[in-house]
């Protein structure tokens, strides 16, 4: 097994440089068509074209785009992201700052949600067709299809400005004990909730009942084993793949998707970093977030293939 | 000679009043005191008319209310990114506005109506408005010990000389052409041209003093009225009180202020209206409707210079065809405009940059009035109305949106067809603005007139919006820096606001009022002619009434 | 099936239609012209004159959601067949061929689904400008991905079956099998996959327009409408709240119509 995954895993790390250095590339093009540029942008009103000019020299702007991406992509290699062109502060801190927030909401709502969607989603494969089986169908149905800006205004209305009970905001500068973690992130967990959790509980299901239906789950069936072991011991192994993919993709959305919920309660994550630096034309900064989100994407995908491996019994003995 | 010291009776402001002259005018106006009786003390003190109005509205709000000190505050800017910054130069947005005066001061600093003030100067003198000399005021001291010197001050003023720096008030720093250190607090600055109005130059956002060979800004090092205990750009900064403030008698009277960027508008008034901060800035006319609604909250309006213009430019066609410019200056409905854009929070202009809060405005100038009949006169004679016209808008401009959809309909109204081009914010200054034939434009407010003209309606001005070239114009800007009797002065103003009335392509439609919102928990706020959010320096004056 | 559960199964793709043909003859059927202010109060309640009441300019606002249904709708609609074309396209070559084709257009389509959605369509639609052509190619690209690998894992698994093999066998081409075999045997799942690219791009739709780089004002598609009428919120101005009940019965009635007809649908391939 060892070498199973051994083997997978220097597969997707060569497969992982690729991606990343073609995504580096399409960023690095795309970004260097934005119309206007951070000096132009730096200046607004003010930009005079011996102004902007003057600027864009002294911000290394002047140099050919070749040999901007050259250096960029030689620096990026060694774990160098180069220096904000709007504050000038290494953008390695200006991400560095802001990533905690993000993982801290993101672990906070994983691990709301997962547990939540992995519930619903068992609940219902195992009564299925039941009545339970076509609320909880309906519910996420519902819930998946509402806007998630709705639900976050709708939320703040209601909790934060009529009823007090959280803050508007969800600031960290605020915290205080596990009281003003849980008021601080409720809403935006909250709204985060509702729009991941119905992926993940209605691929829990799916899975769950294709596993059910396979042969070796019927010969358990037939054995006579209680409904509870044959889920959890026969059928919930094989169908982990499917649902760590689903989990997979929706912690990955959790990290760089969030910017709905970072614009409505001005909570200083990473997404909000990146529309900044689109707005400000601050190339470097835009770049290496792109490179973080897939390099987070990448990891979280192979990691779910390595879950998949080691629960699966029969991938497991090969 | 100008001279511009304290206590003469021009620069008096509240703050240089002393504490029991402050008693009798609140006292006055506390109690009811007639507005003749007003006067008449506001006379004994030396004061001008002009000021006491401001005075008496500041009084019937605060109601003889000593301040108090102590609590920290949060305030809510509007815009908040990665580009923030604690580098006076530097500053673009109101939220480093908010900050910069925070931490810093500047050599004179503007009241209420505009006027200058002397803050980290002790005088100020001038030779025919060409050279001046300013004299510091002794034993400022900077948040880290140093005092302040010349060397100070003449750093921060040629900083903006250089590209490198990225100076928003280049333009207005290349007026100063020899900045020189004549004593340890001592300089003298000699201007390319006579510049009666210099001293408001010098209070201006950008010409803030910090200490001199800084390299890094983000400390916030300045002789301020607070010093900067953390700031990270795009989430906050958080200002505690200078104890060793040199102003004496008056604020700082809160603790610590946070201050953070919200940038959405809707959240910026849920975070208000859930008690998460006690003052927002750049509210809209929507919301203020529902703020106004909650009880313990209170807006703060302030009446500025903002303008939202339509643009012709005099260089293509059709803005080449006084005819049509003159058509589409009738075809803008004032009035709906005020009601429907800004719901009544504007004041109705006449196409002319110059708000009648500045001691310059003409008021005499006829107002321009809405007029379907003249607009299709004057439109027809350029044949206008057989063509469809593009009118470029953006929420840049702020309005300009709904604006352009007036326009539109009016322009129905009498047979001509607008076809309406909104573009995004994004870029919108550099590609859009001054470009197009005809678009929109918004102008912030300026402390004085000859700032205004110089920047947008010189002919040779980097940002002549309309491409509007008047060579009396030109003279009379140029002859009016330079003289001294107010009277001439006022005359030679007028004269050139009915120049950009009559002639140029730009149509005022209003003056756009700043609106603040805050809790009734915070007190001595008051609008101050410089901006929304008391100019900026809100932090200096207010306290918390916990 | 009882009456009530008949009723329910033809209550979500009437919603459907209605939106479709309301995105055809809005315009004819819409009581005042969408643009123009209207001689009444902002944010006004519902009235007879104003059935959704006026937004926040005294705009009639039943006008404004009717027209705002061919941006959502048809910007939607277009950039669904978009993905969904191409992605039936490029993935039935990558079964048919295989190969290095294959393997390189999977890895490329990867690292596209690896930015995340939103932050790609924030930059991109910075990048050229909100137009409609912009928006509709940028929704279109960004749901190519996801499309894609579904028609190719389908297509694999048809092409491993019998009558497919007996096909070839019969020395029939490449473009035969797909076209004769292959692609009769996925029209379900392509389908149904129409479906829930067409709630995902209504969505990611709404989500730009409330960040304000969707469709630019005086248009409005349904997401704009509620974000320029987000200040009417706090007193329920129907001005916000029937946008955004617009969204969701779109989005919830495609849901439950493609679950109507082909069943819950996961991704499980």
């Amino acid at each position: 097994m060892n070498a199973l995954i051994g083997r997978l895993l220097l597969q997707r790390l060569v497969a992982a440089i690729a991606t990343l250095w073609f995504v580096a590339t399409a960023v690095f093009i795309i970004t260097n068509l934005l119309p206007g540029d951070v000096a132009q942008e730096l200046l607004g009103q003010s930009a005079t074209p011996d102004a902007v000019a003057g600027l864009r020299k002294a911000l290394g702007l002047d140099v050919p785009p070749f040999e901007r991406y050259l250096s960029w992509l030689g620096h990026l290699a060694m774990g160098d992201p180069g220096k904000s062109l709007v504050n000038g502060m290494p953008v390695a801190t200006l991400i560095g700052s802001r990533l905690g927030n993000s993982l801290l909401l993101a672990g906070i709502t994983a691990l709301v949600a997962v547990p939540i969607a992995l519930l619903l989603g068992i609940t219902a494969a195992v009564a299925r067709g039941s009545l339970y089986d076509r609320i909880v169908g309906a519910g996420t149905i519902l819930v998946v299809s509402v806007p998630e800006f709705l639900v976050a205004s709708v939320a703040v209305l209601i909790f934060a400005v009529h009823l007090k009970w959280v803050p508007a905001l969800s600031q960290l500068g605020r915290i205080n004990g596990v009281w003003d973690v849980i008021r601080v992130f409720a809403l935006p967990v909250f709204t985060l909730t509702c729009v991941i959790v119905a992926q993940m509980a209605r691929m829990t299901r799916a899975a769950l009942i294709d596993a059910l239906s396979s042969s070796y789950v019927e010969m358990a069936i037939l054995k006579g084993a209680s409904r509870s072991r044959i889920i959890l011991q026969h059928a919930l192994p094989n169908a982990i793949g499917p649902i760590a993919n689903a989990i997979a993709f929706s912690l990955s959305f959790l990290l760089g998707g969030v910017i709905i919920v970072e614009t409505i309660f001005n909570y200083p994550g990473i997404a909000k970093l990146m529309v900044d630096g689109v707005a400000t034309r601050d190339l470097p900064l835009v770049q290496a977030c792109a490179m973080l989100f897939c390099g987070a994407y990448l990891i979280l995908v192979t990691a779910a293939d390595i879950a998949a491996i080691v629960a699966n019994p029969r991938l497991r003995h090969q | 000679m100008t001279k511009l010291e304290s206590n003469t009776s021009a620069q008096l402001s509240w703050e240089t009043l002393s504490l029991r002259e402050r008693e009798r005018l609140m006292a006055a106006t506390g109690q009811g005191a007639s507005r003749r009786d007003m006067l008449g003390l506001l006379g004994a003190l030396g004061i001008g008319a002009s000021f006491g109005g401001t005075l008496i509205g500041a009084a019937t709000t605060a109601h003889a209310q000593t301040p108090k000190k102590g609590g920290k505050i949060r305030v809510a800017g509007f815009g908040s990114s990665t580009a923030d910054t604690l580098d006076p130069a530097k500053q673009s947005y109101s939220t480093d506005y908010c900050r910069c005066t925070m931490f810093y001061n500047g050599l004179t600093e503007l009241d209420d109506t505009m006027n200058p003030k002397l803050a980290l100067a002790e005088s100020i003198e001038s030779d025919k408005a060409t050279v001046w000399t300013i004299k510091l005021k002794k034993g400022v001291q900077f948040h880290n010990g140093k005092e302040l010197t010349s060397e100070d001050v003449v750093f921060s003023l040629k900083r903006h000389h250089d590209p490198a720096t990225g100076s928003k008030a280049k333009a207005l720093a290349d007026l100063m052409k020899e900045i020189v250190a004549t004593g340890t607090h001592e300089v003298k600055i000699t201007l390319s041209g006579p510049n009666a109005d210099f001293p408001v130059v010098l209070g201006t956002y950008h010409f803030l003093i910090a200490q001199a060979g800084t390299t890094d800004f983000s400390k916030g090092i300045g002789t301020g009225p607070f010093k900067c205990k953390e700031f990270t750009p795009g989430v906050r900064s958080i200002a505690v009180k200078n104890e060793n403030y040199w102003k004496q008698g008056a604020g700082p009277y809160v603790d610590e202020i946070e201050f953070f960027g919200i940038p959405d508008v809707g959240a910026r008034v849920n975070a208000l209206l859930a008690g998460d901060v006690h003052m927002i800035g750049n509210v809209n006319p929507a919301s203020a409707k529902n703020i106004l609604g909650t009880k313990g909250f209170a807006i703060l309006e302030t009446k500025s210079g903002n303008y939202t213009d339509l643009v012709m430019r005099a260089d293509s066609a059709p803005g080449n065809n006084p005819d049509f410019v003159l058509g589409m200056k009738y075809l803008m409905n004032r009035e709906q405009i005020k009601r429907n854009a800004f719901q009544g929070y504007a004041e109705i202009a006449n196409d002319h940059p110059v708000p009648p809060l500045n001691r310059y405005f003409a008021a005499d100038i006829p107002q321009r009035k809405f007029d379907p009949e003249k607009a299709k006169f004057h439109l027809n004679k350029a044949g206008a109305l057989s063509s469809t016209l593009p009118v470029v808008t953006s929420p840049a401009a702020t309005g300009s949106v709904e604006m352009g959809l007036l326009l539109q309909q009016a322009a129905q109204g009498i047979g001509m067809k607008i076809d309406l081009k909104q573009v995004p914010a994004d870029g919108y200054w550099s590609n859009y603005w001054m470009k197009v034939p005809v678009g929109y434009g918004n102008i912030n407010p300026r402390p004085t007139a000859d700032i205004l003209f110089s920047l947008f309606f010189a002919s040779t001005a980097a940002w002549n919006e309309s491409a509007w070239k008047n060579d009396k114009f030109d003279q009379l800007m140029i002859a009016a820096r330079a003289e001294t009797d107010e009277t001439k002065r006022k005359q030679m103003y007028t004269d050139m606001q009915v120049l950009i009335h009559e002639t140029s392509g730009i149509g005022v439609p209003v003056f756009i009022s700043g609106l603040d919102a805050h809790s009734e928990k915070l007190k001595g706020l008051r609008p101050m002619g410089t901006g929304s959010m008391m100019g900026y320096s809100f932090g200096e004056h207010v306290w918390l009434d916990a | 099936m009882s009456a009530a559960a008949r009723l329910t199964r033809w209550i979500a793709p009437a919603i459907v239609l209605f939106w479709l043909a309301m995105a055809f003859i809005g315009p004819l059927i819409s009581p005042y012209d969408p643009a123009v202010i209207q001689d009444a109060d902002l944010f006004e309640a519902m009235s007879r004159a104003y059935w959704l009441g006026t937004d926040y300019f005294g705009r009639d606002m039943l006008s404004r959601i009717i027209a705002g249904t061919r941006y959502t709708v048809g910007i939607a609609l277009v950039a669904t067949m978009i993905s969904v074309g191409s992605g039936l396209l490029l993935g039935l070559a990558a079964s048919a061929i295989g190969g290095v084709f294959d393997m390189a257009l999977s890895r490329f389509l990867d690292a596209l689904i690896s930015i995340p959605s939103k932050m790609f369509g924030l930059v991109v639609v910075a990048a050229f400008g909100s137009s409609m052509p912009v928006l509709i190619l940028t929704l279109g690209i960004i749901y190519l991905p996801g499309c894609y690998r579904i028609v190719r894992s389908v297509a694999v698994n048809v092409a491993a079956l019998d009558f497919v093999t007996v096909a070839r066998a019969r020395g029939e081409g490449t473009f035969y099998v797909m076209l004769r075999e292959i692609l009769p045997n996925m029209i379900g799942p392509v389908l149904a996959d129409f479906g829930l690219r067409f709630i995902y791009v209504v969505l990611l739709l709404s989500s730009l327009s409330f960040l304000g780089l969707g469709v630019q004002p005086p248009e409005a598609d349904w997401g704009s409408l509620v974000r320029e009428n987000i200040g009417g919120l706090p007193y329920g101005a129907p001005a916000v709240i029937f946008p955004a009940l617009a969204i969701a019965s779109l989005t919830i009635s495609v849901n439950l119509t493609i679950d109507g007809f082909f069943g819950p649908q996961e991704r499980g391939h």
